[in-house]
Order: C-alpha cells, then structure tokens, then sequence
C-alpha cells in the first residue's frame, strides 16, 4: 500500500524472495535523511521570502495528509477540510490571545478542540456515503465560511469572539518562545508536520488502516467481515480533524493575523484538486499536493506570472487524473508508472522517470 | 422584530431569487437523471457567459446579441464537455463525474480571475431592460426582472414536465435515468440523448447566470458558488423530483431574502441553503439500508 511508485511493486513483484528488512530500513534512511535536510539545510538555502512560503508548504503537507487519508485510505471524499482548518486556526488564536499557556500545549487543544467539533459534525454526515457525502461537506464548509466571515478572527479583543473591531495596533498572534524568528518556526513547523505524518503513519500501519482499507474496497463486504465501519469512518474523520487543527494552529503563529479571506470556499475544492494530482494513496502524495498548493504561487508570484493559470492548470489535473485512471489511483498510478518507466527504458534506453512524479 | 411592511419587499426579491434557484436547479436534475452528473461546473459557465455578456456590451454590441452569445457559450461549453468527458467517465462512480466537473470549474474560474481581473472597487453589472419598468403591489415596487426570474422557475418545471412526459427525447432521457446499458440495447442512441441534455443543461446555465448578474451582482466568485444554493435546492430534493426541487428553491429563495429584514440573523443568512440541505439530507437519510448494488471508486 504504501510504496510510492510502480518501480518499487513491479520490482517486488518480480523478485518476492528479496529480503524486505533491508529495503525498508534502506527506505526509512532516505527518509531520515530527507528529514534531516528539510529540518537543517533547507533554511540556510533560502531566502526569507521562500522560508515563508515553504513554512505554508508545510502546515498545508498535514491539511492535504488528512485529506488524502479520507479519500485514499477511507474512500470518503469531504470538499471543507478548508473550512476545518479555519476552525483550528481560529481556537488556536483564541487561546494564544487568551492564555499564557506554552505553544504545543494549545496545538493539542486546538486539535482536540477542532476534533470535537469535527465528530460532531461527521456524526451525523456520516450516514450519507459518496456523492452526498462529499456534497454535504461542501455545504457545511459554505456554512462554517459564513459563521468565520461574520464573527471573525480573534484579534485580541474580549468576550467569546475575542474580535475588537479594531483596524489599528492589532497584536500580532506569538509565536513560541523558541522559535520567534521565520527560520525557526520553518523547523518548529517542519517537526509538528513530523509527528502528525508520523501520528497518520501509525494509524495506517495498524489496525485501523487495515480496517480503513477493507471499508474503502467495499463497506458491505467490511461490515459482513465484522468491522465497525461506522466506528471506524468516524475514528478517520476525527483523525483528521485533529491533525488539520493541529496545522491550523501552526498556521496562526505563521501568519501572525488571520482573517476570514484567507479561508474562502473554493479553496477547499484546489484543495481537492491537488490531493488527487499529488495522489491520495501515499504520504508523499500528500506533501506533493502541499508543494503544488503553496510553493507554486510562490514561485509564480515571484516570476510575475498570474496564479490564475495555476488554477487553470489544477482544473486540467484532476481531468486528467480521472480520466487516465479508470480503476482509481490507487489501482492505475503505479501501474501507469511502472508501464510508462518500461516504455521510457525500452525507448530512449535510460532510467525510469523520477520517483513521484505528480502526473 | 420588524413589522410586516419591511418584510414585503423581500418576499419579492425572495421569489425571483427562488426562480432563478429553481431553475438551476431543474437544470441539475435533469442532466444527473440523465448522466448521473452532477454539474458543478453550473455557476461558472454561467458566471463566464455573463461576463462575456458584459464585455461585448461595453464594446457596444447590441444587448440582445451580448445575452445570445452568454447563452450560447454557456451551452457550448457544456456540450463540449459533455462530449468529450461524458463517454469515458460514463461507467464511473457519480462522486467521480462530479469531482470532474469540478476540473471544468477551476478552469474556468481561473480564466475569469485572469481575463476580468478585480481591480479595487470598480464593479461590473449587467442591468437588463426590464429592470427599469415594473408595477407596484400595494408599497412593494416589482421589477420585470423579478417577474422573470419567478416566471422562468415556473415555466421550467411546467416546461421540463410537459418534455419529461410527451417527447420522444423526454421519454429516453427518463429511460437512461432507470438504466443507462439497457436503454442502450433497446437501440436509444444514448450519446445523442445525453449530448441534447448536456445543451439543454448548458443553456440554463447561461439564463441562470445572465439573471444572477442582474439580480445579485456580476462577480465570478458569487457567481461561480451561487449556484452551490441552488444545488442545495436538487439535493433537498435528491436530485430526483422536479417540483421538489421547485419548492426547495423557493424556499430557500424567500427564507434567505425574508432573513435580511432582522438584524440578529441578517449577516447568517448566506447560510440558509446550505443549512436547509444539511438538516433536509440528514433527515432523509435517516432510514437508509445499505445496499452493495453500487459502490464508491
């Protein structure tokens, strides 16, 4: 399930007698060493504009990570995980204005607070499978914008809204102590993603991701098995709410201010868009789909080239990914790879393309 | 509370709201009876159909070819969709075709942000004739416009009914909604019948979106998820029925326009269709069985 391109499944398939200890361990280097390199090098590589930008790349890796979970690992497709994470963003900013509590202490209770809030809301929608499902979502998500866009972001006032109405001398949300500076939340941010990926991965490789799986194949077929799929579907949207809240509150001490533009409805549909181009069925989809998200306006924007035609360019990536997989990615993108890496050998007799490639 | 003298304007604008509402929203049933798509790309052909509109009208084209040509587009754009991403998304899961159509959306959505950019405050609008004549009923004044938009719901049930239940094409389009293969062994040429509702669907867009500009504003955002309340309106109606789908948009219509009088609920009221079809989708579902005759992708 969790191999990243067809290379690895064809190659496991020809040769089942390799050992897989040293493939994984191998693996789990290259990714030590990646992280390594994120964490310490990237910062001392980039100009402060880019540390900006990567720091979103990396609370949005968690949004997309949760929502891979749903529509690849579940087989649930929700269209307001936007919304979810303006939830996360606003209780984070409420308590960070309202208490002295320490930084990681109000990621956890913005997580759990956003997790409740998300259950309950998944509780009911949870009932409806597919298409309603996922439309569902995209009402309450247009609900849930107009609620932020009336009440506002905290911005450090009093009452329960914690909004003053105030346009000047607005306080910056903090950040924690140890890391004021833009460096230094890059890696505080880049360590949180760690354990949420990390928290996402140890939920995959266990019970629930074998019990996520047997529901995305068929969920009559999972409940005759004696699954609790309600109990499950509604563990995975939990899972989720908590780790896009998490990011929420790592997004509100990125940004310092918040308002209820930056989280508009459509976003949630690129959002969607890009979990499907970066691929739902693997982690590095997810951080793909972040990159795609947020470093390539970034880029753009300092090319001087519009953003429009990113939104263009997402619009003809999800066609093109559901119509080049007819079976779903899951069954057709390694498959695809592993063809297109064959073809590409036999033709121009040089290595397969690049692991992950996004198409 | 305000009295009964504030609310009377608003129950006009409400009904032509819910005309409008009511007419993308037929249009949202018949081509998911017929595709098994949901058009989500519905708002933004009629959103771009406008603007066009708006552009050629500034440019002094006749108004009456500029509304030709939105209505023209729109259906175009759909029927080339229609086309091309119909047949091989054919077999899939409806959540796949839906998503699909939202690629349409974003494509579209960012052509409009890229060839009618937002600058400051300078604000399109479209304002059709019949925007200036009009009667009073006794305070309220009433716009042809609004007596258009309420019309135009009311003649696409009557009309969609009347094709639904007579013509030949009615008849095969309500086949394919039962069955789309066996329709096809019965020697229905099911492209053809599918391309006729991906026009039809179309040119609704476009009216919809000429009389949206008009009645609530010429912008590709508002446009593009406006027509998220009319979906609200086939989906409290489970994209099945037409007239259900009638009511709901004149409910959601008057319920959203009689909110803005009151001061504790005016700034909520964006949230009425998406709250109707949350509460109309839940309680529907209540007594649901499950079924393994179709599965999620």
């Amino acid at each position: 399930m969790l191999d990243i391109a067809g290379r690895t499944a064809a190659a496991r398939q020809r040769s089942p007698l390799r050992r897989p200890g040293r493939r994984a361990l191998i693996r789990a280097g290259v990714v030590v060493v990646l992280f390594l390199f994120v964490l310490l090098a990237l910062p001392q590589l980039l100009s402060l504009y880019y540390i900006d930008a990567m720091t979103q790349v990396v609370v949005y890796s968690v949004v997309t990570l949760g929502l891979g979970v749903l529509v690849g690992r579940v087989g649930l497709v929700s269209l307001g995980q936007v919304a979810v994470l303006a939830i996360g963003a606003w209780v984070a900013a409420r308590l960070l204005f309202a208490t002295t509590q320490p930084y990681p202490l109000v990621l956890l209770e913005a997580g759990v607070i956003t997790m409740v809030l998300g259950t309950l809301i998944g509780l009911p929608a949870l009932r409806l499978r597919g298409l309603y499902l996922a439309l569902i979502t995209l009402m309450l998500a247009g609900a849930i914008t107009v609620v932020l866009t009336t009440t506002n972001f905290p911005n450090g006032g009093h009452g329960l809204l914690g909004y003053n109405g105030a346009t000047v001398h607005i306080p910056a949300i903090r950040r924690p102590a140890i890391a004021e500076s833009d460096p230094a939340y890059y890696r505080y941010a880049v360590v949180v993603a760690a354990l949420m990926f990390l928290l996402v991965l140890a939920h995959i490789r266990t019970r629930p991701g074998r019990a996520w799986a047997a529901i995305r194949q068929s969920e009559p077929a999972a409940l005759a098995a004696g699954i609790n799929t309600w109990l499950y579907k509604l563990w995975a949207f939990a899972l989720v709410s908590f780790i896009t809240g998490v990011a929420g509150g790592v997004l509100a001490g990125a940004v310092h201010y918040l308002y209820s533009i930056n989280f508009p409805t459509q976003d949630s549909i690129t959002l969607l868009a890009v979990v499907l181009m970066g691929g739902a069925y693997s982690l590095w989809g997810a951080v793909i789909a972040a990159l795609l998200l947020q470093l390539l306006p970034a880029l753009l924007n300092n090319w001087g080239v519009s953003a429009d035609w990113l939104t263009i360019l997402f619009g003809i990536g999800v066609l093109q990914v559901l119509l080049t997989a007819p079976r779903g990615l899951a069954d057709q993108v390694p498959k695809d790879l592993a063809r297109l890496g064959r073809l590409l050998r036999r033709r121009i007799r040089r290595p397969a393309p690049p692991e992950g490639d996004p198409a | 509370m305000p009295s009964w003298q504030d609310f009377e304007p608003f129950i006009v604008s409400g009904l032509a709201l819910g005309g409008v509402y009511a007419l993308s929203g037929v249009g949202t049933v018949v081509l998911y009876r017929a595709t098994g798509v949901v058009y989500l790309a519905f708002g933004a052909v009629g959103a771009m159909g406008a603007l066009i509109a708006w552009s050629l009208t500034n440019a002094g084209t006749p108004d009456w070819l500029a509304w030709l040509v939105c209505v023209l587009f729109s259906g175009a754009v759909t029927l080339a969709y229609g086309i091309v991403f119909g047949p091989p998304l054919a077999r899939r899961d409806p959540l796949v075709k839906a998503v699909a159509t939202l690629g349409l959306t974003l494509i579209l959505f960012g052509l409009m942000d890229l060839l009618w950019t937002t600058n400051g405050g300078q604000s399109r609008a479209i304002t059709l004739p019949t925007d200036n004549g009009g009667f009073t009923i006794g305070q309220v004044q009433v716009t042809w416009t609004q007596v258009i938009g309420l019309a135009a719901g009311v003649g696409i049930v009557v009309v969609t009914t009347v094709f639904l239940r007579y013509t030949k094409l009615g008849t095969a389009m309500r086949a394919m909604a039962n069955d789309r293969e066996i329709t096809a062994t019965l020697g229905v040429p099911v492209r053809r019948v599918e391309a006729a509702a991906w026009l039809g669907c179309g040119v609704i867009a476009g009216v919809a979106g000429l009389l949206l500009a008009d009645l609530v504003a010429l912008d590709a955002t508002t446009l593009t998820f406006l027509v998220i309340s009319s979906l609200a309106a086939a989906l409290i109606a489970r994209l099945r029925s037409i007239v259900a789908t009638f009511l709901a948009a004149m409910a959601i219509g008057l319920i959203h326009d009689l909110l803005t009088p009151i001061q504790s609920l005016s700034n909520y009221r964006d949230m009425t269709p998406f709250v109707l079809a949350a509460v109309a989708l839940l309680v529907l579902s209540r007594h649901r069985v499950m079924t393994a005759s179709r599965e999620e992708a």
